[in-house]
């Protein structure tokens, strides 16, 4: 630790020291005054490194698919309920020939569309002191929220194809071949209903970077869906399930996207000097969430073999520039390997 | 499904949980066979992860939980000739229960002078705790447990020692009871609620006493119930509703050893005449000292790990 030198200096204790003065603190702790110790951050990691995750999944029983991801001190739990909606149930949908459906259309995407990728994310839950229950969802857990379901999307994670429930109308047509012969052919099979995955995710502690914890959490419940077969039952008029595991599916996501946090420290004693000294912190918890102002947030995918980029958020400042982007880019693609590692296991 | 402008709802035509055929065949054969107790009626279930502490050893510049908590209790296991399904819908669920606690801290300059400490419970089922998906708004039964909770808690806190300061109680339950086996039909209903709030005392007090909060005794909840097992009626203690096809009352204290005092205390069920009702009480008062005797061990445990690490 890089405590020594800043804890001789002075004569209250170093958790007094971070409260009465936070970026003091931090500073001292990323410019030891000796040359011999490792600059390191308040928490003793270096600025690159990350907290070592852990994940858990399918622990829930009443989930289709569930994981509990540990990053550091954050811990989220995602459970996935998937439920049914029929398509008469959609206003405006045509039930009608395959080839016309709105499915059809180039750029249709029909879990948006019908709303069937359901997420919200749950702070109150005692996971930090600053968020109570009893109370209605923080602007923090509704911009998590809609970061999540917008990233759902635009990553087109879930196949629109796995969320259809289609049915096959009998070929009657044998009956009626006497009269007319020159009728068309087997029925075309129709889509009955969806399924709809509601993705929640609680927080039961919290420790800085939410969005990169509740993202690992989505991502690891949705590997661990397994739906039911449903089909529709033309006599009862409803959809059933089958409780077999054999002809259950799992979801075929398209990629593995990891999401990555980074903040920009800056040193604001030096506000006159020219270039200010700044640090990019990887995986930030709340001591250090509460000292920056900048952050990114970048969303990538090695799969293929090279990166591909699904997002990007940066907010703040003005620090970070192309040179700055390529190291964050970096840095995501070795966390990028190191989580897949778990979440492919 | 309550339109919540704040939380994302999903599509407007409503969704239906899925309905499994072999449920609304009335051949009961077909029925996956209902799992049965294999504890003798007096042992407990086994506690996991007594108490799991995240977080919370850490004090000063993370802001965390004073306290906290997890207690998770075994899920009956699977009838012999039923393979394990990774399925929700044949699931038989444990209780997983997650409790912090937020305190003492000083009330707002706001609140009325208190020359005790203010003790807030809340207790929150996650909305995949249970088989049919519960909304965020916490509902009546929620509140009625976090009342039940209060009651249990708010005699076993020394409270002059706070003037003018509040403490948070939260707890979430990850997966809760349930109140009946899948094929049953209705029945008088939530006999879940009672296990899920015996839970709720055990690991509330555990937070509490990891928070260091003064307490006049270690508090733990008990539940027995009397059961029809084959024709007679029985006491069980500890019961999973989903085991018993009739369970007739059931009884939830909240237990003080030390004292021999019962804080919170909880009937539900036809006891009959006075004499059942007695030794009911006083099997729910046998748990809770099951239950008492793992959580002590627990707290000393921890305790032993505090004082190694300081």
């Amino acid at each position: 630790m890089a405590s020594a030198a800043p804890q001789s200096t002075l004569s209250f204790p170093r958790e007094t020291f971070a409260k009465l003065s936070p970026h003091p603190y931090l500073l001292a702790h990323l410019q030891p005054t000796s040359d011999s110790s490792i600059p390191t951050r308040a928490n003793g990691r270096v600025a690159t490194q990350f907290r070592t995750p852990h994940i858990n999944n399918g622990s829930l029983t009443h989930a289709e698919g569930s994981a509990v991801v540990r990053i550091g001190d954050t811990t989220v739990v995602c459970g996935i309920r998937a439920e049914i909606l029929l398509a008469n149930n959609v206003a405006g949908y045509r039930v009608d020939k395959s080839s016309t459906a709105p499915s059809s259309k180039v750029g249709y995407n029909e879990a948006k569309e019908l709303d069937l990728l359901v997420p919200n994310i749950e702070l109150a839950t005692g996971c930090s002191p600053a968020f109570m229950p009893g109370q209605p969802p923080s602007t923090l857990a509704q911009s998590l929220s809609t970061r999540i379901y917008s990233l759902l999307h635009s990553s087109g994670l879930v196949d629109g194809e796995d969320l259809r429930i289609w049915y096959q109308p009998p070929d009657l047509s044998d009956q009626d071949k006497m009269e007319e012969e020159d009728e068309e052919d087997v029925p075309e099979p129709e889509v009955k209903a969806f399924w709809t995955l509601y993705i929640d995710i609680l927080f039961i502690s919290l420790d800085g970077n939410p969005f990169d914890a509740a993202w690992a959490g989505v991502i690891s419940a949705l590997k661990n869906v397994r739906l039911p077969k449903a089909y529709w039952d033309p006599d009862r008029e409803m959809i059933l399930c089958e409780d077999s595991v054999a002809q259950s599916k799992k979801l075929q996501l398209r990629g593995l996207p990891i999401a990555v946090t980074s903040l920009v420290f800056k040193a604001k004693e030096q506000k006159q000097a020219k270039v200010q000294k700044c640090w990019i912190l990887v995986d930030p918890d709340t001591f250090e969430e509460g000292l920056c102002e900048e952050s990114v947030t970048v969303v990538i995918d090695c799969g293929s073999g090279k990166t591909k980029m699904l997002g990007i958020s940066k907010a703040g400042g003005t620090t970070i520039g192309m040179l700055e982007m390529k190291g964050i880019v970096s840095l995501a693609e070795k966390r990028w390997v190191e989580l897949s590692d778990l979440l492919d296991r | 499904m309550n339109s919540d402008r704040r939380r994302i709802n999903g599509p407007s035509g409503g969704t239906s949980a899925p309905i499994y055929s072999k449920y609304i065949t009335q051949d009961l054969s077909s029925l996956p066979p209902r799992p049965t107790r294999s504890r003798p009626p007096n042992v407990l279930r086994k506690m996991y992860g007594q108490l799991m502490l995240f977080s919370v050893l850490k004090t000063g510049v993370t802001p965390s939980a004073s306290g906290s908590a997890y207690l998770e209790l075994e899920a009956s296991p699977h009838h012999p000739n039923l393979t394990k399904t990774g399925l929700a819908s044949l699931s038989t669920s444990g209780l997983k229960l997650t409790c912090t606690v937020h305190g003492p801290r000083p009330l707002p300059k706001s609140a009325p002078f208190s020359p005790h400490i203010i003790l807030s419970t809340h207790v929150k089922y996650a909305p995949f705790a249970t088989r049919k998906r519960k909304g965020y708004l916490r509902d009546a039964s929620e509140r009625d447990l976090g009342v039940h909770l209060e009651t249990a808690l708010r005699g076993v806190i020394i409270g002059d020692r706070w003037p003018k300061s509040g403490v948070e109680v939260i707890i979430t339950i990850l997966e809760g009871e349930e109140d009946r086996w899948w094929g049953d039909e209705g029945g008088a209903g939530e006999w879940g609620m009672m296990s899920v709030l015996s839970g709720c005392i055990t690991v509330a007090s555990a937070a509490i006493a990891d928070a260091g909060i003064d307490c006049v005794d270690v508090v733990a909840g008990g539940l027995a119930a009397l059961v029809q097992r084959s024709g007679k009626p029985g006491l069980v203690l500890d019961p999973v509703p989903s085991e018993h096809k009739d369970i007739v009352a059931a009884c939830i204290v909240g237990y003080l050893p030390q004292r021999d005092e019962i804080t919170d205390l909880w009937v539900k069920g036809d006891i009959g005449d006075g004499g059942g009702y007695e030794e009911l009480a006083d099997n729910a008062v046998q748990a809770a000292l099951g239950a008492h005797r793992v959580l002590v061990a627990a707290l000393k445990e921890t305790a032993d790990v505090k004082m190694g690490r300081y």
